[in-house]
């Protein structure tokens, strides 16, 4: 048998974590008792973050910033005024994710420990140019999405630190926000590829900015600049979405896998742009 | 006396099993945890093919907890089990021939101590060359699953000729040939393979397991075991779930052969998902090919059709299937020519066995598509083409049958082609948005009822008035979840006046119920009830004699049972059916019947094998599906935006039932259609649980319109015909003319994933949008 521990404030989880060299984090389990199942790991001890009650906040807490709690649930997310009101590209990414039991399990925190290319919630947050709080019982630090995930699986987590929370920048005007993510079927699916794309566009149509943020093609999500670039000064229509997405499908470097050929994911990598023409129209 | 409901009805809904199920109430075979309870589980050769050198057991032997860990020595019977081969081992003695046999049973006191057993047993294997292509394995040279077999790998062979056969295709204007590949499927019930078992002290083994064949369980586990029949007890509480993968032994054999060693505790055993998905049998992946041929108005002339089924490594109920594919393979159609010619082959890849349709599915699956084909040469309409060919009642069918029996196709299809699913279908297909595609598809299927000629297809059906003055209706079939259990309870009610209350359930137990075949072939109901009613009727009869005695009234006709009692009706007296139980001697307050369904005088095929496993059958359901899809032109996902399905499965007893019956066919049809695959290259499965072998969820299924358009079948139990099965034999060539009409072109592959979409799509012109 192998304990459980369920510490209520950071002071204790500190301790615990002290104790308990070794010991995993538990901030939902959706991922973590699956892999336990399968054999992958053998910790000596469990510490479950559920009842601390500041990594579950979601604020409005420094001027210009939105803090999402590491151990906010997916379905609080998708139901929190904060984030349907200034966050809807993450609202898209939460509502396809998993099944409402999953949602209901499974916390943002966790999402980003695990690391997957194929985790719902990244490439919203890489588009959003999120930034994460590491902390540790005596320091904490701030981290671009991509310093803090370094591959499947991969975090910059030290021993000691725990995922405090995620940061997301006020954002500026968007015209389109869009997430779309391709599974094999329409609940409870592992994203074969996805896309995050925010669009600001001026009065007569022209791109001025765009990110461009892809999932399950490649280590990590990607952000593809050029294809980002390609967009600036052009209309959203498909000549110019055409253009991007050859661009993106040229950087990305997706697998085969169980779920799909690389060539099925380089394919619709490039082709989840051209939604945007009908989107933006 | 209380307040009692009126007595149920027949042909109206609720289904009585589900108010227990829905609170969690009911126990099925894998929520019993007897005081005391040992586990067993065994460990598994995780190669497709080796020869058991040697197992070292004795570390796991060592480890404390650890009751016995036994071998195929251990075997005191016959180490050999199969429905109509007895091919493969309990455990295996000298070689495996897939990655899920099981080679030592240990029983041990919890499942860690079990499961850390299982680590320590090292086996000795040594990898064969395995086959794993069932054209491969024909060749002359390859690889044997079977040494001592005679005919190789070949399980079964069957060819069904009639009239001119093949010939008669070269005198057809229009010819339409086209290769099919089917993929494997896996039952994926809830209720994982399970139950408990424990030898009494007078050395009876009882076994309470998810099965769907009792009293077939009972006769293979004594014969395995060294005992006679009588000292094996097998009880069967409702399965969570079978679909034909529990259409034999599963853990039975094991549960007996461990409760020998248990030292009279009972001993669990319980498949997990991953054990349950790498060793349980999965639906037979075919290759087929066919040629169809038609004049110039559509009128089918011949079919020429080869098929081959891959096995896996034993016969589990292998050859059946393929003959009732044979036997459906031509579809519902009159075609007076056909060489009909199958191939059912040992591999070493997963074992294939009996589920849900029964080698029918991949009929339909290439027949219906290759219809479409043929509508397409022939510019014709889809549904005027079946309708020019559907079978009526008198026609021969393809086997050469007289059909004697209710044939509503012809109904089925009018009903579909009435319908606003198919009459608004173009106004549909042309308010596609941009960037989709849209498509309608039909299929026309068929499906017999029952064993065939040559295996009694019998049910002995019981009914007691207890003690206590309640009816005790002893079902003798399985419920693995279709319902029929309540429906037994209707029927009993009906034709004994009681309501529910009245009336008391006992589920298959070979100790108490009466043998009545498996819940399976689309039989269960059809062939219970048919033994159920008259049992009812009988005692029923002497009930009202009886009481008409006791209560001085002139004549039986006087009487007629209410809930609970027996009432005079000229005189408006009353008496308790307690009471009246009391003064009868209980030999007479049971009733029992025996039925044997009829069987085909015609013997199409002179084949005695193929006679043996079933062909040919007399009475057929027969649906109509209607699929309309649209494709995702940047994707290829296909989402099923309509279903329909119109069935003549005779009488309707349950609505309720008939319906879940039909959505639940057709949803598990889906899933073989879009999503559902088990690819073990090399005989090694790639799915290792449920996050990778994928099935429909609600979100991925449309709302299934299910119309009956019942027929009376004469044979039936108030007209009733078979629902189990045709439900799923038409989803998958539904979805695939639907989306042929969508791409322009035909998908030859199942299932139909949005790669294989987005394949063809990028062979295709690009949508006008």
């Amino acid at each position: 048998m192998r304990p459980v521990h369920l510490p209520s404030s950071l002071a204790e989880l500190w301790d615990l974590m002290a104790a308990h060299p070794g010991a995993a984090l538990l901030a939902g389990g959706s991922d973590l008792l699956v892999r336990l199942r399968q054999g992958l790991g053998d910790p000596p001890a469990l510490i479950g973050l559920e009842r601390i009650v500041e990594l579950g906040r979601v604020q409005a807490q420094e001027p210009g910033w939105l803090f999402l709690g590491a151990m906010a649930t997916h379905s609080l997310l998708l139901e929190h005024p904060l984030v349907r009101e200034h966050l809807p590209i993450l609202r898209q990414a939460l509502a396809v994710l998993g099944s409402p039991l999953i949602r209901n399990q499974g916390t943002l925190g966790g999402n980003l420990c695990t690391a997957s290319p194929a985790g719902d919630t990244l490439a919203p947050l890489y588009a959003l140019e999120a930034q994460v709080e590491v902390r540790s019982a005596s320091a904490s630090r701030r981290l671009g999405m991509g310093d803090f995930i370094l591959g499947p699986g991969r975090t910059a987590l030290k021993p000691g630190e725990v995922l405090y929370g995620v940061w997301v920048p006020q954002q500026p005007a968007w015209s389109i926000a869009h997430f779309e993510k391709v599974g094999r079927r329409q609940a409870l699916a592992i994203a074969v590829v996805s896309l995050a794309a925010l669009i600001a566009r001026d009065e007569s149509g022209l791109v001025t900015r765009a990110r461009l943020a892809w999932g399950s093609v490649g280590p990590t999500v990607l952000r593809v600049p050029a294809a980002e670039e390609a967009l600036l000064g052009r209309p959203l229509d498909d000549a110019s979405l055409q253009a991007a997405a050859q661009l993106a499908r040229q950087a990305l470097s997706p697998i085969d896998d169980g779920r799909a050929s690389a060539a099925y994911r380089r394919q619709v990598a490039g082709n989840l742009l051209l939604r945007l023409a009908r989107r933006g129209s | 006396m209380t307040t009692r409901e009126p007595p149920l009805e027949i042909g109206r809904p609720p289904r009585l099993d589900a108010a227990a199920k829905a609170s969690g109430a009911e126990k099925f075979a894998c929520d019993h945890y007897p005081p005391g309870v040992l586990w067993a589980g065994v460990k598994r050769a995780g190669l497709p093919h080796a020869r058991l050198r040697g197992l070292d057991l004795a570390a796991a032997r060592a480890l404390p907890g650890v009751v016995a860990v036994l071998t195929a020595t251990d075997v005191p019977g016959v180490n050999r089990q199969g429905v109509v081969l007895k091919d493969q081992p309990v455990l295996v003695a000298d070689k495996a021939r897939y990655v899920g046999d099981a080679l030592a049973l240990v029983l041990a006191s919890d499942q860690e101590t079990l499961a850390r057993a299982l680590r320590l047993i090292r086996a000795d294997l040594e990898p064969l060359p395995g086959v794993f292509d069932p054209e491969e394995a024909l060749k002359p040279g390859a690889p044997l699953v079977h040494e001592e077999r005679p005919q190789g790998n070949l399980l079964l062979e069957g060819r069904v000729v009639t009239g001119q056969g093949a010939a008669a295709l070269e005198d057809c204007p229009v010819v339409v040939e086209a290769s099919y590949d089917l993929p494997r499927q896996e039952h994926a019930y809830l209720e994982t393979e399970n139950g408990w078992a424990q030898r009494g002290e007078d050395g009876r083994v009882t076994i309470v397991v998810s099965t769907q064949t009792p009293f077939r369980d009972r006769a293979e586990v004594a014969e395995v075991l060294g005992l006679e029949p009588g000292q094996v007890r097998i009880v069967a509480p409702y399965a969570g779930g079978a679909f034909g993968g529990k259409d034999g032994i599963t853990v039975q054999s094991l549960l007996g052969l461990a409760a020998l060693h248990a030292g009279g505790r009972p001993v669990k055993m319980w498949l997990e998902r991953e054990e349950s998905l790498l060793a349980s049998s999965k639906r037979h992946p075919a290759r087929l090919h066919y040629r169809l041929g038609a004049d110039q108005e559509g009128r089918l002339q011949a079919l020429a059709m080869r098929a081959v089924y891959d096995t896996g490594p034993y016969d589990h109920l292998g050859g059946a299937v393929l003959t009732l594919g044979l036997e459906h393979a031509a579809g519902p159609y009159r075609i007076a020519h056909v060489d009909l010619h199958g191939l059912a082959v040992y591999t070493n890849n997963p074992l294939s066995g009996a589920f849900r349709g029964f080698g029918v599915p991949q009929v339909a699956a290439a027949m219906e598509q290759a219809m479409d084909l043929l509508a397409g040469r022939l510019g014709l309409d889809p549904l005027e083409l079946r309708r020019r060919n559907a079978l009526r009642r008198g026609d021969i069918n393809p086997v050469g049958v007289t059909l004697t029996g209710s044939t509503g196709l012809a109904a089925c299809l009018e009903e579909v082609a009435a319908h606003r699913l198919w009459r608004g279908g173009q106004a549909w297909r042309k308010e596609a948005p941009p960037g989709r595609r849209r498509g309608l598809g039909l299929a026309a299927v068929m499906h017999g009822l029952g064993y065939g000629p040559i295996i009694p297809d019998v049910a002995n059906a019981k009914i007691e008035l207890t003690a206590e003055g309640v009816f005790r209706v002893y079902c003798g079939v399985v419920d693995m979840g279709q319902g029929n259990a309540g429906t037994c309870l209707q029927l009993a009610g009906m034709v004994l006046g009681q309501d529910l209350a009245g009336l008391e359930l006992v589920l298959p137990d070979t100790d108490r119920t009466l043998p009545s075949g498996s819940a399976s072939a689309s039989r269960t109901t059809y062939v219970f009830a048919n033994a159920l009613l008259p049992a009812a009727t009988a005692l029923k009869e002497r009930l009202l004699a009886r009481g008409a005695d006791a209560m001085f009234a002139a004549s039986p006709a006087e009487m007629v049972l209410l809930p609970g009692r027996l009432k005079h009706l000229p005189s408006g007296r009353e008496l308790d059916l307690k009471r009246l139980a009391s003064l009868l001697d209980p030999a007479e307050r049971t009733a029992s019947h025996r039925y044997r369904a009829p069987v085909v005088p015609e013997r199409p095929s002179p084949d005695p094998a193929l006679q043996l496993h079933g062909l040919p059958h007399g009475v057929f359901s027969y649906a109509v599906h209607l699929a309309r899809v649209e494709v995702d032109e940047l994707t290829g996902l296909v989402r099923v935006c309509d279903y329909l399905v119109a069935a003549d499965c005779g009488q309707v007893l349950n609505p309720q039932i008939w319906e879940q019956q039909m959505q639940g066919g057709v949803a598990q049809g889906l899933g073989y259609a879009l999503l559902e695959d088990f690819p073990a290259p090399e005989g090694l499965p790639q799915c290792r649980d449920l996050s990778t072998y994928l099935i429909p969820t609600s979100l991925d299924l449309p709302e299934i319109k299910c119309l009956a358009v019942p027929t009376w079948e004469q044979s039936g139990p108030l007209g009733l015909k078979g629902c189990g099965e045709i439900g799923i034999d038409g989803p998958l060539p539904a979805v695939g003319n639907a989306l042929a009409q969508a791409l322009g072109r035909h998908l030859v592959e199942a299932p139909f994933t949005p790669e294989r979409v987005l394949a063809a799509l990028n062979q295709t012109e690009p949508s006008a949008s």
